[in-house]
């Protein structure tokens, strides 16, 4: 993968509270196109939360979330907390300023907020419509293509233009961000026959031909290693591998760009963990396929990842390149992890010693707050301008 | 080494709608004490239902078809359900794989944990003080017999010994478990102090009022004779009214210091204390029982003290007692004895009954009644370690007795119902209708084969006394007499020691600590849906590990559970093990967490254990296919390539296959797989492996590159440590 392919996905700031709970709290991440992002952490750390809040199902309490370059999530949080300290701030500055003086300032702040508010609404704005100005374009780039063509006034190629532009008008940005679960179990409707699953989302986007989606569903069950006549079955009559499978095929069926991947393997026993992984990397040199993969498995996310993100309590701790982090692992809680991790060795396994994370006794940042910082190329630690001298010595 | 469980030839099926299913099919292992047995295989191997029969709640539609579970001289499958309520959960617990399904959903988590711990604690004091009284009884009379016979006198003062022993016993053991409390207050004051402590140098102390009272609760129940005593005490004393006194202040002002240095003054009375040399209160017992002083003799340090109280004892007591214990021991061995060979000699006479063509039902049962008395007689009663053969004995031969005079009746009835069938059959196909199905054939127990097994049960026993008596020279009286007597001061301190509540509660919030559960008294008052899946299976565990048992089962304790807490957790597990000599079966698809954990692992595949042997056998010289496969399919930190899938699923064990079951998915199977079941290769004295590749004809294959290079890598960094 070069450095400087494309960013298909960028995290800003993102925050997501549920009440007094920051799930996540301030993270930012890039996903590059084409590459696998591995997210760890214990659970409970938030890591899933990422993940949902990025396929917007949540709205995100602050923060940014650029898919393609376009804005799929905003959050408000963070314009709100700057208006109301602002007013906090000018009230001070009025209470002992000169009277000309006080007018510009209450102008001054009457013009922030302004600009906060108005930020405000567009986040708004986005957060709602992002998915019809994807459309717009859509319907813009169907009309424009097929205004020559409709001159000609051919009935064929009226009803090709009276379908795309129905699937243009139907077409979301957050389909091509697509979800695999973790307990395959209960993702898949009791109900429905495993052809209803997989052809669901082709539906809902505007696919009417009947033979086309038949056939597209063949094709997927065929591509994640099941045969045609599992496509009349229910979901109970599969074993756990194979149910994953479906959710996979379900999953790619969309053709996505980006597949959020959340504990895919970890219901699954090893050597059908083996199948999926292996499936899910053909998959991904095939189709080309983005994946974030959210595990606490370690050495499965080693394997299959080309980065990696490190959570802690809603935070991302430290962030590298998968070699990089296993080999120069800086932040106290990702050693403590790593000396977590169980290998098939016994003589090894029996010496083996874990690292405990204390976070209070590790880190002082009762005057310094830490910040996510770049400690050599391409590896992040969140740290403060101490530990940053510190972990800097380290490296070397 | 001990063995605490056997498993013989344990064959278990299931009745479903499309046929019996072949769970588990003749499985054999040993576990002994303080060991860790892993069993490991794919879901459908049968390692779980393994597990069930252990703890006797296999499913209704289970059939038990054959083999034993021996522990403590029963046979699980065999005893009736009210025995089991005494083993289940007590002796054998088991922490399940689902930790949403093994919680009750409308019951507190401080009620479920503490239920079991205070019924216990009930039935524990009874029971205890049964075995007591049984064993000292025996030993008396035994000791009558053996060296008081025609001597009235002597009898009458070898009982008073007997009285005296059960007198200062309980005497002994209200000090020691006084000094023990004491000690583990204190013990567990010390690190909370330490956590405040560095608290409030962090600025960061929450909760402070509610955990200051718990270090002050703990530091008053520290004060005892021998541990914190006199001025100690008392600076324990002023030391924590002070501490809650200025609590008050610096929660309101924020200025900690007075805190901080009491608490210190606090810790460091605490850790000497804890320094302290314990006092033997065996011989303190003694002491005070019987030397007609109040008072223990002041002296210059413990060292000494323990050494005037245990020449006290020698001179008085102990040694007469222990010798006559052991005059006793022997006797009672050499009475067994004599027992045995006359039982050989009975058995050897009975024998002939159960040999005829067709056994007489009365001959046979009067047969059994003497034979099962005649080896109940040779029971040992001073012999603490139960011989499972001879307690199994009677049951077994009754039941295939049963079983013998049963077929019979029901061999006529299912013949005479087969030819009813049949002839309707016929007579429907005749017609030339359709009959809709096929008769079920005949199922005719073999009378002979059954009739082998009662003699077989019979030739066992006396091969079994046969070698007893052989071996009677290697025993050694002196281990055993001090066996007996440490037997009698743990159920003495099984009387003495009562569980309250308030001490079920401080168990259970220790217990909850120690799976690592924050805010443990805020979480005792909360319902199980209030947990997450992780915090709930440690729940689960804690629950297992509160009624002390002896052997524990995990059923995939850690799936659920990420690697920090998977790694705290299995620490945990292997920290009890160690401090309680707990007997642990591990059941788990993923062998790399096994290979910390276990001693010994069992690989399974389709109800039978396809490979048997020590951890390093498994990792490093792995010899059946199937390991090979579950090993090169896990990826490890180095791993880059493919990774080497199973291919296929697990067999349909409606239909167990002829050959090796594992055939249609190894890559390296040949013709005889699919023909013949291989058996068990022995490949050193600990490793076994059930694959034609170890026959001495088979090619030789090599395990796959996978696994190779990743002992080499191993090799390596081990050799860089």
């Amino acid at each position: 993968m070069s450095n400087n392919a494309e960013t298909l996905l960028r995290v800003e700031n993102l925050c997501q509270y549920f009440g007094a709970n920051r799930a996540v709290d301030d993270v930012s991440f890039e996903i590059k196109k084409g590459e696998v992002f591995g997210l760890v952490g214990e659970s409970g750390c938030g890591k899933t939360t990422t993940g949902r809040s990025i396929i917007k199902l949540y709205n995100i309490t602050s923060g940014n979330i650029f898919f393609k370059g376009i804005r799929i999530g905003a959050g408000i949080r963070s314009y709100q907390v700057a208006i109301e300290e602002a007013k906090k701030e000018y009230k001070e500055k009025i209470a002992s300023a000169s009277p000309e003086e006080k007018t510009r300032l209450a102008n001054e702040l009457k013009k922030f907020i302004a600009a906060r508010q108005n930020d405000i609404k567009k986040a708004r704005f986005d957060q709602k419509n992002c998915d019809k100005e994807y459309s717009k374009k859509l319907i813009q780039e169907v009309k424009e293509k097929y205004a020559p063509l409709l001159a000609n006034g051919d009935e064929s190629v009226k009803k090709d233009y009276r379908d795309a532009l129905r699937k243009a008008k139907k077409a979301k940005l957050a389909t091509q961000i697509q979800m695999i679960f973790q307990d395959p179990i209960a993702s898949l409707d009791p109900r429905m026959t495993v052809r209803e699953i997989i052809a669901e989302g082709l539906i809902i986007r505007g696919e009417r031909d009947k033979k086309v989606i038949d056939e597209k569903v063949y094709q997927m069950l065929e591509r994640v290693g099941l045969v045609r006549e599992h496509a009349s079955r229910y979901p109970h009559e599969f074993s756990g591998g194979q149910r994953q499978r479906i959710g996979v095929a379900r999953a790619i069926i969309m053709n996505p760009e980006l597949i959020i991947a959340d504990e895919p393997v970890s219901a699954l026993d090893v050597s059908v963990q083996a199948q999926v992984i292996n499936l899910l990397s053909d998959l991904r040199h095939d189709l080309g396929l983005t994946i974030l993969f959210i595990a606490h498995d370690l050495s499965v996310v080693k394997y299959f990842s080309d980065r990696i993100g490190v959570m802690y309590f809603g935070k991302l701790v430290e962030l590298a390149s998968s070699d990089e982090l296993f080999k120069n692992p800086i932040h106290p809680y990702t050693r403590s992890l790593l000396s977590a991790i169980p290998l098939p060795d016994p003589i090894y396994e029996k010496k083996r010693e874990r690292i405990i994370y204390r976070p209070l006794a590790e880190h002082d940042y009762s005057v310094d707050k830490p910040s996510l910082r770049e400690i050599a190329p391409g590896h992040f630690v969140q740290c403060n301008d101490a530990e940053f001298k510190k972990y800097k010595a380290m490296l070397k | 080494m001990e063995n605490k469980l056997h498993v013989k030839n344990l064959t278990i099926s299931f009745r479903t709608s499309n046929g019996k299913v072949q769970a588990v099919r003749g499985i054999d292992f040993d576990l002994a004490k303080g060991e860790t047995l892993a069993i490991v295989g794919e879901s459908g191997s049968g390692k779980s239902v393994t597990s069930k029969a252990i703890l006797g709640i296999l499913a209704g539609n289970s059939i038990v078809e054959g083999g034993e579970i021996i522990y403590d001289g029963k046979d699980l499958l065999k005893i009736p359900e009210e025995d089991f309520h005494k083993i289940r959960g007590d002796k054998i617990a088991m922490i399940f794989q689902d930790p949403m399904s093994s919680l009750n959903p409308i019951i507190k988590i401080g009620k479920q944990l503490t239920e079991a711990m205070l019924l216990k604690g009930k039935a524990r004091q009874k029971e205890s003080r049964e075995t007591f009284d049984k064993y000292l009884k025996a030993l008396n009379n035994r000791m009558i017999d053996a060296l008081a016979k025609d001597d009235p006198e002597k009898a009458k003062a070898l009982t008073k010994k007997c009285k005296d022993f059960d007198t200062f016993e309980k005497k002994h053991i209200e000090l020691e478990s006084a000094y023990n409390r004491a000690h583990q207050a204190a013990s567990d004051a010390l690190p909370e102090i330490d956590t405040i402590l560095f608290e409030i140098e962090k600025k960061a102390f929450t909760d402070p009022v509610e955990r200051i009272k718990q270090v002050k609760k703990l530091a008053l129940a520290s004060i005892n004779e021998w541990m914190v005593t006199g001025a100690a005490a008392g600076e324990v004393r002023t030391a924590t009214e002070t501490i809650v006194a200025d609590t008050k202040i610096a929660k309101k002002e924020g200025d900690w210091t007075a805190v901080y240095e009491n608490l210190k003054i606090l810790r460091r009375v605490l850790a000497e204390a804890l320094s302290f040399v314990q006092p033997n209160f065996f011989s303190m017992g003694y002491y005070l029982t019987f030397s007609g002083e109040k008072e223990i003799p002041k002296l210059e340090s413990v060292e000494e003290l323990n050494a005037f109280l245990r020449k006290y004892l020698d001179d008085n007591f102990m040694l007469s007692f222990i010798a006559d214990a052991k005059s006793a021991i022997a006797y009672s061995a050499e009475a067994s004895y004599k027992e045995m060979l006359e039982a050989v000699i009975c058995l050897k006479k009975y024998r002939p009954v159960f040999e005829a063509e067709k056994l007489d039902k009365k001959t046979s049962m009067e047969a059994y009644q003497i034979l099962a008395k005649e080896i109940m007689e040779t029971v040992d009663c001073l012999n603490i370690v139960k011989d499972s053969m001879v307690y199994t004995f009677g049951s077994g031969l009754r039941s295939e007795i049963e079983t013998y005079f049963h077929a019979i009746k029901k061999n006529v009835d299912e013949v005479a119902r087969y030819n009813k069938q049949k002839a309707e059959y016929d007579r429907i196909v005749a017609k030339g209708k359709d009959p809709g199905g096929e008769v079920v054939p005949a199922a005719v127990t073999d009378l002979e084969l059954v009739r082998d097994n009662i003699l077989n049960q019979i030739d066992r026993m006396i091969a079994h006394f046969g070698k007893l008596v052989d071996n009677k020279e290697t025993r050694d009286f002196e281990a055993e007499t001090v066996a007996l007597i440490d037997f009698l001061k743990e159920n003495a301190s099984g009387i003495v020691n009562k569980i309250t509540k308030s001490m079920a509660k401080a168990k259970a919030i220790k217990l909850m600590k120690e799976v690592g559960i924050n805010n443990p008294r805020k979480r005792y008052n909360q319902y199980p849906f209030e947990f997450s899946g992780g915090m709930r299976q440690r729940i689960v565990i804690a629950i297992a590990l509160a009624a002390d048992p002896d052997i524990l089962i995990c059923d995939e304790p850690t799936t659920a559970l990420d690697v920090t807490i998977q790694s705290q957790i299995l620490e945990l597990i292997n920290k009890l093990k160690r401090e309680r000599q707990l007997s642990i079966i591990f059941i788990t698809h993923d062998l790399g967490v096994v290979a910390n954990m276990a001693d010994r692992i069992a690989v399974m595949y389709a109800g039978k254990i396809v490979e048997y042997g020590t951890s390093e056998d498994i990792f490093y010289h792995s010899a059946h296919p199937y390991t090979w496969a579950l090993l090169s399919s896990m990826p490890d930190l180095d791993t880059n390539e493919k990774l080497d899938a199973i291919p296929g699923t697990p067999p349909n064990m409606i239909y167990p296959p002829i050959g090796d079951a594992f055939a249609p998915r190894n890559k390296y199977a040949m013709q005889i797989d699919f023909e013949r079941q291989p058996p068990m290769f022995k490949i050193t004295d600990s490793h076994y492996a059930a694959t034609w590749l170890l026959h001495p004809d088979a090619p030789k294959i090599d395990p796959p590159k996978i696994i190779t290079d990743r002992i080499a890598r191993m090799k390596e960094r081990r050799a860089e440590q």
